[in-house]
């Protein structure tokens, strides 16, 4: 499945590049993230809970930043398994300086399999879009008040 | 002395009697393979592949195996002694892959068993199977077989990388003449999709291993049991007089059940294993992962013809999606399609390729009609194009090729002999029941209103009595042997394993009409290896024709014993028998069936030569196939604001030979209309790019509901089959060969006007508002 859009923050574009890659801020604002652990360099281990469909579980995963580019571009790869089936993610992040803010333009690809794929398919891609605008949501109002 | 059997002189055959096993059924008292409860029984649940392709790169059970009352995980190395899941058919240079019971070092498909847990509890198994962590590398996959075959597709097997399983042609007269000489060639893609067969009872197993008696039985829900046994036997290395298959209730196959799975000797293995009986039942999203699938066709055909409509030749490419595996039949399945080709009509040129395909996809197998819906899909779509093409009457061009009456029997180009039929019987018959004249004018007057109203025909051949030992791959005859206790009452016992077609019901009203007594007097066994002589099984419309025979034939050999205990009672030469009771021709004086038998097995003395008791065995094999047919109308409406299909009416007439029972009939006829709708308008099993099964449950998968059927006109005519004594041909599978294309001939010649000439199945609303779209019939 494919993935795209863009958001705005009212943020510099060098503090949005690097708030976007700080493990806090990521384990903050991802909707069902419990925990964001350091294992390497710009890797992290993550746990995850989502919901979707009548199903929901737990994911254990890994988030990796790649191909920085700074303050402009960075890559986000993210891969997780658990009960309820497996998610597999890259994207493409883009930061452009924005009038006294930044835009922010994503795309990327996202693979899902097991009962996820079976069970939740007709929700996926709105699923998909409405986790991204609360994670947008949320790092604004968190990036506001940091 | 025992009971008075009574008497009767009414006759069975023929009559709306209604069936035997269903009090059992509607009130909750059958037994399927989940009722069954043994002592010490363990449950097991499947860990199955959530990945379409990927290497296995290691399995840790462990902390599955610390879960209380986890007793046990097995993996593909654990079964390395268990025979691969067969399969039964055999083309030449048919690549099969390996197909171990539980997956060794890769998995093939989502849904392939990769290991099983095994526990006291059935939820305690559930849950620990998500505590069996695998590591999968995951590899590129492949979900659609024109996809497959292109260069550089991902292999699902390394070893095969065109992932081409069989390639098979089958050609009759010259079809480079007929198409030379042809006025007029059409050509059309038409696709079958795979379809989730959705059995309502889900497979299940019992297996319960006697240690001390090195007896195995299998409780399985099966359409096959002898053969499963001699399969799973040969899987498991145990003689075959050490295992015991009973098919109990079954829950509905319609093919699927037709089948060897991994998951049957498994359960085998592992009741030997753990020394305690252990059930598994499949959950529905197993089910629809992991059994079999049906059609998946791609097919191109060209039709040649002259302008006046005569049918000269036709070419069909067809590709096979056959998923990752052969099951039992699964490269067999399209050889009937192009077997069936032809239909009924008279054309003597026929060429066809079959390319089968693998792909990260569960198999395909038999499924309701098996081969012969997507050739009659095929061929009346196509003969309605051609009808579209030179404007001719979609009943008149069909008339114009139908095999006459007086060509039976019929040698078609691929090779098969149609017994008996009389096509344009059921077509009229059909026509007049829907008023076909002014029901055009109707529909011409609609489209002046704007409204969208198809009149769709199909007239279906189909094949059916599977068949005669050299054409099948496990012998086409079946057995029937009929027990006449001491007391008088009649046991049948079919090699067929009746599960839902009825033959409880219309094996009795045989053995009640030759035997002259009370159907009530006769019970019909089925399904347990241990009380039934061997037998083929029930699919492709074969229980009756071939099934029923060799009961009418044990029933022949009987009554001559009869006759001879009757004629010692009566001390005369000259008898007959009647209604239940030898009569002597010459007195008047009589015997009852309960006197003949309770004198043949007491046997203070014995006619010559004649042994005690009164019990036959028929093997029956049949001499042919037998060739059903039939012709379905539908009237249909389209809404153009949302493409929503509604169907106005549907006729059936269906002509299976001589009929046993009328209201059996209809049933088997609604059934097999219904699930033909669901394929015109909503089913479909539709895999991702990466191989996931996105239609994984019944949400996401729309088998018809009551309130999307509409109402069914069933008649029927009756042309007898001269392949059996009972004149009868078949009609489990009819109903769904005849369904689709009437359906969607209806729904294209709805849209004709605005120059649609086919759309594919199944017809959703968003596909036919999309196809309004496009031809600018938007509302």
């Amino acid at each position: 499945m494919k993935i795209s859009g863009a958001y705005r923050l009212s943020l510099p574009q060098e503090r949005a590049y690097a708030l976007l890659q700080d493990p806090a801020m990521l384990a903050h604002c991802m909707p069902g993230a419990e925990r964001l652990d350091k294992v390497g360099e710009d890797e992290y281990q993550m746990k995850l809970r989502m919901s979707i469909a009548s199903i929901s579980g737990n994911f254990d995963g890994r988030v990796r930043v790649a191909d920085k580019n700074p303050h402009q571009s960075f890559r986000l790869v993210v891969e997780g398994t658990g009960k309820i089936g497996f998610v597999r993610g890259d994207g493409l992040l883009r930061i452009a300086a924005e009038d006294s803010g930044s835009n922010v333009t994503y795309e990327g690809d996202v693979q899902v399999g097991g009962t996820i794929a079976a069970v939740g398919q007709r929700l996926l891609d709105v699923t998909s879009k409405m986790m991204i605008k609360r994670f947008f949501d949320k790092f604004a109002e968190a990036a506001a008040s940091a | 002395m025992g009971t008075t059997t009574a008497i009767r002189t009414k006759t069975y055959v023929g009559e709306r009697i209604r069936r035997k096993e269903d009090p059992r059924l509607i009130t909750g008292t059958a037994t399927y393979v989940d009722d069954i409860q043994m002592p010490g029984m363990h449950h097991a649940s499947i860990v199955r592949s959530p990945h379409a392709a990927a290497r296995i790169k290691g399995i840790d059970a462990k902390r599955a195996l610390e879960t209380p009352g986890v007793v046990a995980v097995f993996t593909g190395a654990d079964v390395k002694e268990v025979g691969p899941v067969p399969c039964g058919a055999s083309l030449p240079g048919l690549r099969v892959p390996q197909h171990s019971i539980l997956a060794r070092d890769r998995v093939y498909f989502v849904g392939h068993p990769v290991a099983v847990v095994v526990a006291t509890d059935r939820y305690v198994a559930r849950d620990a199977v998500d505590l069996v962590e695998v590591d999968y590398e995951p590899l590129p996959a492949v979900a659609d077989p024109e996809r497959a075959l292109e260069p550089g597709a991902p292999a699902v097997h390394p070893e095969w990388p065109d992932n081409v399983a069989f390639t098979y042609h089958q050609e009759g007269g010259d079809v480079n003449k007929a198409f030379a000489g042809a006025e007029v060639v059409v050509k059309q893609r038409i696709t079958s999709q795979r379809l989730i067969p959705t059995a309502m009872e889900t497979r299940g197993v019992v297996a319960d291993w006697r240690a001390g008696d090195k007896a195995l039985t299998l409780y399985s829900s099966t359409q096959i049991p002898h053969l499963l046994r001699t399969l799973v036997a040969m899987m498991l290395g145990l003689a075959e007089n050490r295992l015991r298959v009973v098919a109990p209730e079954v829950g509905g196959g319609f093919g699927s059940k037709l089948n060897v799975y991994a998951e049957e000797a498994l359960m085998g293995f592992v009741a030997m294993r753990i020394g305690k009986p252990v059930k598994w039942i499949e959950s529905r999203r197993e089910n629809f992962a992991a059994t079999i699938h049906g059609r998946g066709h791609v097919d191109y055909f060209e039709l040649a013809a002259n302008k006046d409509g005569t049918i000269l030749g036709l070419k069909l490419k067809l590709i096979q999606d056959l998923g990752a595996y052969h099951q039992l039949l699964t490269p067999a399945i399209p050889t009937l399609s192009v077997l069936m080709i032809p239909g009924v009509y008279r054309f003597q040129n026929v060429f066809c390729d079959i390319v089968g395909v693998f792909t990260n996809c569960v198999p395909t197998d038999a499924y309701r009609g098996a081969g012969r819906p997507e050739a009659t899909h095929g061929i009346e779509r196509m003969v309605d194009i051609l009808a579209d093409e030179l404007k001719i009457d979609a009943a008149e061009i069909r008339r114009k090729n139908f095999v006459r009456p007086d060509e039976f029997p019929f040698a078609t180009a691929t090779g098969l002999s149609y017994d008996s039929g009389n096509y344009a019987a059921p077509l009229d018959k059909a026509l007049e029941i829907v008023d076909y004249n002014r029901l055009l004018e109707e529909q011409q007057q609609a489209r002046k209103e704007g409204r969208l109203v198809g009149v769709g025909i199909s007239t279906y051949g189909e094949i059916c009595a599977f068949g005669p030992s050299p054409a099948t791959p496990a012998g086409g005859w079946e057995s029937g042997s009929v027990n006449i206790d001491p007391t008088g009452k009649v046991t049948v016992a079919t090699g067929a394993s009746p599960h839902g077609q009825g033959e409880e019901t219309t094996f009795a009203q045989i053995a009640a009409d030759e035997l002259g007594i009370d159907i009530d007097d006769v019970v019909v066994v089925h399904g347990d290896t241990a009380i039934v002589s061997y037998g083929i099984g029930t699919f492709g419309s074969r229980a009756t024709a071939v099934g029923g025979t060799a009961v009418y034939f044990a029933l022949q050999e009987l009554k001559k014993k009869i006759g001879t205990f009757g004629a010692m009672l009566l001390d005369s030469g000259d008898v007959s028998y009647r209604a239940g009771r030898c009569i002597c021709n010459k007195t008047g004086k009589s015997v009852s069936l309960s006197e003949i038998a309770a004198a043949s097995y007491r046997a203070m003395k014995l006619p010559p030569n004649t042994e005690p008791g009164l019990v036959s065995t028929c093997f029956w094999e049949p001499p042919n196939f037998t060739f059903p047919f039939g012709a379905h109308i539908a009237v249909t409406e389209i809404d153009r604001e949302t493409g929503a299909v509604s169907v106005k009416r549907y006729v059936a007439v269906d002509d299976c030979g001589k009929i046993i029972n009328p209201l059996l009939v209809d049933g088997q006829v609604h059934g097999g209309v219904v699930q033909g709708l669901g394929q015109a308008l909503f089913e479909q099993a539709v895999y991702d790019e990466t191989g996931q099964l996105v239609t994984g449950e019944l949400m996401d998968y729309a088998v018809p509901k009551a309130t999307m059927v509409p109402w069914i006109e069933s008649s029927h005519t009756e042309t007898p089959s001269p392949v059996n004594p009972l004149g009868v041909k078949g009609v489990g599978e009819a109903g769904t060969i005849g369904a689709s294309p009437a359906i969607v001939n209806s729904v294209v010649d709805a849209l004709s006007h605005l120059g649609v000439q086919h759309l594919d199945m199944p017809l959703t609303p968003e596909r036919v508002w999309r196809t309004l779209q496009q031809h600018g019939g938007q509302a």
